[in-house]
């Protein structure tokens, strides 16, 4: 994978809790892991630049590029009527060479 | 594994254990391979979950599951390697264990002391025969006769005795007022049966036929009707007739009415209830000199967890009888002290006997068949007319309950068993030897132990010999890991019998 250049910004602390929402562990996210990468749901106003600089600020880490998807809720239909299941954005994060996050301890 | 003994003193054994971390290790993760096939993880289909977050959300659970599985393993081959009988449920504790680090426990253990069974060949008992004497069986059918005795009205005049039932008309009168139930006529009153409040019967001894009287009793103070209790009463009474009451003649009538051909066949009857009843006091009696005789013959070390529990479960009942106010007549009085020392020699004797029975009986190859025990159970149901399906239920569903008719049948075919072997001779003797024999050898064996006077023996002798087949049972059934608490009531159910036997 090219690396991705992004702009160094810089995020306050508060904001990097807003934007890691919580790490996703599924078999499609853990087969990212044989290549270093790791997923999170993050806040779906976030930008790549952002969630790499709240990856490694909360967990000390440096980030080689993000990859994001932004998950449409699902139209769900309740008692006839339609509602719809928040969006939500993905973030594909991989690490450089040595780093890694033990997803299953937390913060 | 690694096993070492540390301690073999007396009947106490001590092993350490070691289990190396690597093969807990291996048992950890085979464990968990199993289980990532079982679990249900959301994001992951059954089966596809990585071992890394199989062991991260299981991996204390399993790591507790193998740990226990090595230490009850371990016990369990340890003690089979060492070739050591437990007599009681080891008791295992950890050293040390740290996650990754090799895992030591001890097992402490008491063991089945090596039985020698004494030359029972050399053994001289005597066996009692009881036989009913005519006296005796004269004295059954005197008593029969009386009790189906008819009443007849004596003619000529003469006093009211002892015995006699009175035909009488009564009023009573609690100061000049009549009450409740205080009248009646025709009324048919055996004196000396105390059926009437206490003086009034004896207040009629000597009155005629024919004749009034005036009898003042005081009501006793517990008296049912309270309005009456404590009052004292005049009854006015009219003696009608009296009558005594005539034995019926015994002849071949009489027979038959109680369904015997003839008088002889009637005095056989009877010779052989008497004879039977006599012959069960037979047999405990010279089962208690056996198990004096083999209590005496055999020296071993007791393994002390069963005496504990063993004397725990008398004690136990002890108390118990003693909060209800029951103890023994020869018990009260006593310190506590006392009475647990005395208790604790009984425990001893009895986990001795029963090591040594059920010693006996797997060296014989005695075992009880299952009709044998079908046969006892039939037995039980007997008892409860009606319920049977209930009792054959519930001993089918309790195994334990199983044993508990099993161990008598057990014990007695050990008796059995020995007695063949001993020299016994028979001697015949009429019932009041019989009585005075079995007296006195409960006397002399309390006087030998010499830790109480006399009297107190006999009655935990008796316990003593009704409960000897428990220990037993928990031997034959190689249950040597039964709960204790369950042993322990079983042998209270097993006294409970006993004693009702022997009373």
């Amino acid at each position: 994978m090219t690396r991705r250049y992004f702009r160094k910004i810089h995020v306050n602390m508060e904001r990097m809790h807003d934007i890691i929402r919580a790490p996703v562990i599924t078999e499609k996210s853990t087969r990212g892991s044989e290549h270093n990468q790791v997923t999170f749901r993050v806040a779906p106003d976030a930008s790549k630049p952002e969630i790499m600089a709240a990856v490694e600020g909360l967990f000390g880490v440096k980030v080689k590029g993000v990859n994001t998807i932004a998950q449409q809720g699902k139209v769900k239909r309740f008692r006839g009527r339609l509602g719809k299941r928040a969006d939500y954005k993905k973030a594909v994060v991989t690490l450089e060479e040595g780093h890694s996050i033990d997803v299953t301890t937390g913060i | 594994m690694q096993v070492t003994e540390t301690n073999a003193e007396g009947l106490r054994r001590e092993f350490k254990v070691v289990f190396p971390a690597s093969e807990l290790g291996e048992r950890m993760d085979a464990r968990l391979k199993e289980l990532s096939g079982q679990v249900n993880i959301p994001g992951f289909r059954p089966g596809k979950v990585p071992a890394t977050i199989i062991k991260a959300r299981f991996g204390d659970a399993v790591r507790g599951e193998v740990i226990e599985r090595a230490l009850n393993e371990g016990a369990q081959r340890t003690l089979e390697e060492q070739g050591v009988r437990p007599a009681t449920q080891p008791k295992v504790e950890v050293d040390e264990y740290e996650a990754g680090q090799d895992l030591a426990f001890t097992i402490a253990v008491e063991v089945l002391p090596e039985i020698e069974p004494a030359d029972f060949a050399k053994y001289t008992l005597e066996r009692l025969e009881p036989v009913a004497d005519d006296e005796a069986v004269q004295e059954a059918l005197d008593g029969m006769s009386k009790q189906y005795g008819k009443l007849e009205t004596v003619e000529k005049k003469r006093a009211a005795k002892d015995g006699d039932v009175l035909v009488i008309d009564f009023t009573g009168r609690v100061d000049g007022e009549e009450f409740q139930g205080g009248k009646a006529e025709d009324f048919h009153l055996a004196l000396g049966s105390g059926t009437f409040i206490p003086g009034f019967e004896d207040q009629l001894i000597g009155a005629k036929s024919g004749e009034g009287k005036d009898v003042t009793v005081t009501f006793p103070a517990d008296y049912g009707n309270a309005d009456l209790a404590g009052k004292e009463a005049v009854f006015e009474v009219a003696v009608k007739e009296i009558k005594e009451s005539v034995a019926s003649e015994i002849d071949d009538e009489f027979a038959k009415q109680l369904g015997h051909e003839s008088v002889d066949g009637l005095r056989e009857a009877i010779r052989g209830q008497i004879e039977s009843g006599m012959k069960d006091v037979a047999r405990g009696r010279i089962k208690r000199t056996l198990f004096d005789r083999l209590d005496e013959t055999h020296d071993f070390p007791l393994p002390e967890g069963m005496v504990e529990m063993e004397f725990e479960s008398i004690w136990q009942r002890v108390q118990q009888d003693k909060e209800a106010g029951q103890l023994d007549a020869d018990d009260e009085g006593k310190s506590d002290d006392d009475l647990r020392a005395e208790y604790r020699g009984i425990a001893e004797r009895r986990v001795k006997l029963g090591l040594l029975l059920s010693e006996i009986g797997t060296r014989n190859n005695i075992s009880v068949a299952q009709e044998e025990v079908n046969r006892a159970m039939m037995g039980q149901v007997r008892n409860f007319p009606g319920q049977a399906e209930q009792v054959i239920e519930f001993y089918r569903s309790n195994p334990q309950a199983m044993d508990q008719i099993r161990a008598p049948l057990f014990e007695e075919k050990v008796v059995d068993f020995i007695l063949e072997m001993a020299q016994v001779t028979p001697r015949k003797v009429s019932r009041e030897e019989l009585i005075a024999a079995s007296e006195e050898g409960e006397e002399g064996k309390a006087e030998k132990k010499a830790k109480a006077p006399a009297k107190k023996k006999a009655p935990a002798k008796k316990k003593a010999a009704a409960k000897d087949e428990t220990p037993a049972k928990a031997e034959a059934s190689a249950e040597k890991k039964a709960p204790a608490k369950k042993k322990a009531a079983l042998k209270k159910k097993a006294v409970a019998k006993g004693k009702a036997k022997d009373d």
